[in-house]
């Protein structure tokens, strides 16, 4: 008898491993027998959502605002109540794990239906064999509502991999306060820019004994975003010019790196890695007076501060002062012209082990309804973005006591974002991104320790460039 | 002359399936299948998958093209810096982790068995905690302003303060020190048990003949705690190569990867750029190094050691 039992407790325990390993939900199929995997190809007479056919649409995505989640559990309840036959499930994840989740369910065959990506990482998914061509399921007429700008952003080697939700831009941040009395003229600067030399001179101004006249979050990682923001002031918004040669070759790089070793060792901001959360802390609190990343969405988080100050409910940041929040441009290094760093966040369609045409139909039904109308507008209002698609700047009605200055600065920097070209090969964009990762950012991070010089950083980079590309598709002097 | 015969052995009995040998391989069968399936299973499939460049709809036959990828010579290639780091946090986190561990279960051993038991939870608490609930402690001990709790220790000493985690002087060291202030609590309560193994009478003897203190440790403790030692330095060295954790919280293989970790190069590889063939041929080349690291040590230390 113990040993039947014993017996049965083992069972149990595979039982319970199995049962753990087993997929929560069975995936819905579109009430097709195509083989897995194999047919894409839209046929002509594919009528989305018409078809009576049950199917069910796998949505992965994060929290791209506060209530995107919950939005999105309504958007998926008014399409279904629009197209009965059309089901919407969806995967949450947190920004913490999504990427790696995907990446792995898409290695498995199993990717969702449609997931959120950064235009950044859809040259990893072409490169997989995953991710469709959204032109051959939308109409020219619904593509057409989108920017060209931001669906170029979606696009490689010619081909529409995704439909974009938003631009986002990041730059610089301020106290308005402190930044007038540095002597700054920032209506002047967020009308019209600023260049490198002005703002050395600003935070020079501003930096006092218990003031820093700017700080960057710049710890790990996140070096990387001083290089994008600054780099797109020095001409490098792009990894790849316009006739497909790698740009941080160029000599605008050497500007860039210079600028930085000279900022990190001007005194006016900390020779010390700030972490992310730390850079608004210090702003709110009086240490800064510049600080960067910024995005237009953090005026909402200084008004929330200033009503808790108000409100002395001991919610407000410990030691912060009630400030007005001005969101401020990119300066502009050696001569370049001005832009500013913005990245798209999009959706793609996934191929899957049950991908057959008529569901990828109505999966870009539903993506296209999702990226569009008052459900981008609503959106964008949480993250004090335009919408980059002309319904969804029709149904967008602006949320109340928006800083005007600011609203109108934000539109100006989203108008000085370039998409990179539209030929660029997903294996070019992988090898720009192992350099990145390998190359210019860790040495980026000896530059900002003051470990290493400018130009030892410069040489490096160019000896990697040429090593990746050629030189024949490196940038050697000046950009154009 | 006498015939020498050769001893005759006894005959093989021949196999027959009883009912006890039945109940036998269905207890193993448990363990059997979840080991093929959870164990054997992925490692033959990454050796397989490590020959492909791998896609979920139609994989392409490289050869050894991965592993030639990986040991290639040349300024750029991660996986020989990678392998340096590994190689230098092992070689000094493990003996100082182990001879700390052994220098605390020693301490600990002539407690009272309820305060020993208070020392060894106590110990052992950083091992229950998450591995990322601990790095976002260590982030702010190792916060590189002012405030961060190390720098304040250094300024109240009148030392300057550190870029901790952001300078390359100091990131390696950084990790190292992490690991070896949180994770020895197993090896100390191994080393307890061990200690408690000692007959009591080799003490009582060396007392008679006049031993001191550090007498007994060297002569009777260590040796007769050796087999102990042997184990954990391997299970820590096996460990130790396989770090990932906390080079992927604390600073995500910066600055200028000096503590890009081979796990870390491996995950990078596979959830990154998901190249997941490159990864697996280095996942296999890891496993072939610490399974001569680990026949080395057994070599080196096993000889005298009785189980």
């Amino acid at each position: 008898m113990k040993k039947i039992i014993a017996l049965l407790l083992c069972l149990a325990m595979v039982g319970c491993l199995f049962a753990a390993c087993a997929p929560a939900e069975t995936q819905p199929t579109g009430g097709s027998n195509t083989e897995p995997g194999t047919s894409t190809e839209p046929s002509t007479n594919t009528e989305p959502g018409a078809n009576a056919e049950p199917d069910t649409i796998v949505i992965m995505a994060p929290p791209v605002t506060g209530n995107y989640i919950a939005n999105l559990k309504v958007w998926a309840e008014d399409f279904h109540n629009l197209y009965p036959n059309l089901t919407v499930e969806i995967i949450e994840t947190s920004w913490g794990d999504h990427n790696d989740k995907l990446s792995t369910m898409a290695q498995a065959g199993e990717a969702p239906d449609i997931a959120e990506v950064s235009s950044n990482a859809i040259g990893t998914y072409v490169d997989m064999g995953v991710v469709v061509d959204v032109s051959k399921y939308l109409s020219a007429e619904r593509l057409a509502d989108y920017d060209t700008n931001a669906l170029n952003y979606m696009t490689l080697d010619n081909t529409v991999y995704g439909l974009p939700l938003y631009l986002t831009i990041q730059a610089l941040g301020a106290n308005k306060e402190m930044l007038e009395a540095a002597g700054a003229d920032v209506a002047k600067i967020q009308q019209e820019g600023w260049t490198y030399e002005e703002f050395l001179e600003i935070i020079k101004n501003g930096t006092t004994e218990n003031t820093f006249g700017f700080v960057f979050a710049n710890s790990g990682v996140t070096a990387s975003d001083m290089m994008y923001i600054f780099g797109a002031g020095a001409g490098l918004g792009n990894t790849f010019t316009e006739d497909m040669k790698y740009v941080f070759t160029s000599e605008n790089m050497l500007s860039l790196l210079k600028a930085i070793e000279e900022m990190t060792q001007s005194g006016y901001m900390p020779n010390y890695a700030v972490e992310a959360g730390q850079r608004m802390v210090m702003c709110q609190t009086g240490n800064a007076m510049i600080f960067g990343k910024a995005m237009p969405l953090f005026e909402s988080n200084f008004k929330t501060n200033n009503a808790a100050l108000d409100a002395n409910d001991g919610t407000a940041v410990e030691g912060s002062m009630k400030m007005d929040y001005v969101f401020l441009p990119s300066p502009t290094i050696d001569g370049a012209a001005e832009a500013c760093y913005g990245t798209v966040d999009g959706l793609i369609a996934m191929r899957n082990n049950n991908t057959t045409d008529e569901h990828l139909a109505n999966v870009m039904l539903f993506m296209d309804y999702i990226c569009s109308g008052e459900r981008i507008a609503a959106c964008m209002n949480e993250l004090y973005l335009d919408p980059v698609c002309q319904t969804g700047r029709d149904a967008l009605v602006l949320e109340e006591g928006r800083d005007q200055a600011n609203l109108d600065t934000a539109s100006r920097c989203m108008s000085l974002v370039v998409a990179p070209p539209s030929g660029v090969t997903a294996e070019m964009t992988a090898t720009a991104q192992s350099l990145m990762n390998e190359v210019i950012v860790p040495k980026f991070q000896l530059l900002l320790a003051g470990e290493t010089t400018a130009e030892e950083v410069y040489q490096e980079i160019v000896e990697a460039g040429i090593d990746a590309f050629g030189e024949e598709n490196c940038v050697t002097g000046r950009l154009g | 002359m006498k015939k020498t015969t050769a001893p005759r052995l006894k005959p093989r009995r021949k196999f027959r399936f009883n009912n006890e040998d039945l109940w036998g391989y269905l207890f193993i069968a448990a363990a059997m299948i979840i080991f093929c399936v959870f164990t054997l299973y992925p490692v033959i499939s990454a050796v397989y998958t490590s020959f492909f460049e791998y896609k979920p709809f139609g994989s392409e036959f490289v050869g050894l093209q991965n592993y030639a990828e990986t040991l290639e010579f040349s300024k750029r290639n991660l996986f020989y810096k990678a392998a340096w780091n590994t190689l230098l946090y092992t070689v000094v986190v493990v003996p100082l982790s182990l001879l700390l561990a052994f220098a605390i279960a020693v301490m600990i051993l002539p407690f009272k068995k309820k305060t020993q038991s208070v020392f060894k939870a106590l110990y052992y608490l950083p091992g229950v905690a998450s591995g990322v609930a601990l790095s976002v402690v260590w982030l702010w001990i190792y916060d590189s302003s002012p405030d961060g709790l190390f720098n304040q220790l250094l300024t109240f000493l009148h030392i300057p303060t550190q870029n901790w985690l952001s300078s390359t002087k100091t990131s390696m060291l950084s990790l190292m020190i992490m690991a070896l202030l949180s994770g020895h609590g197993v090896n100390i309560i191994t080393y307890m048990a061990a200690l408690h193994g000692i007959d009591n009478s080799y003490f009582e003897a060396a007392e008679l003949d006049g031993a001191t203190f550090f007498q007994k440790v060297r002569s009777i403790v260590w040796p007769l705690v050796k087999p102990t030692t042997l184990f954990l330095l391997v299970t820590g060295v096996i460990g130790s190569f396989q770090v990932f954790m906390n080079a992927y919280m604390m600073t995500g293989g910066g600055p200028d990867n000096s503590t890009t970790m081979i796990g870390l190069l491996i995950y990078n590889n596979a959830f990154v750029y998901a190249k997941y063939g490159l990864a697996c041929a280095q996942a296999i080349l890891l496993t072939i190094v610490i399974a001569f690291v680990s026949l080395f040590q057994f070599k080196l230390m096993g000889v005298d050691v009785e189980y």
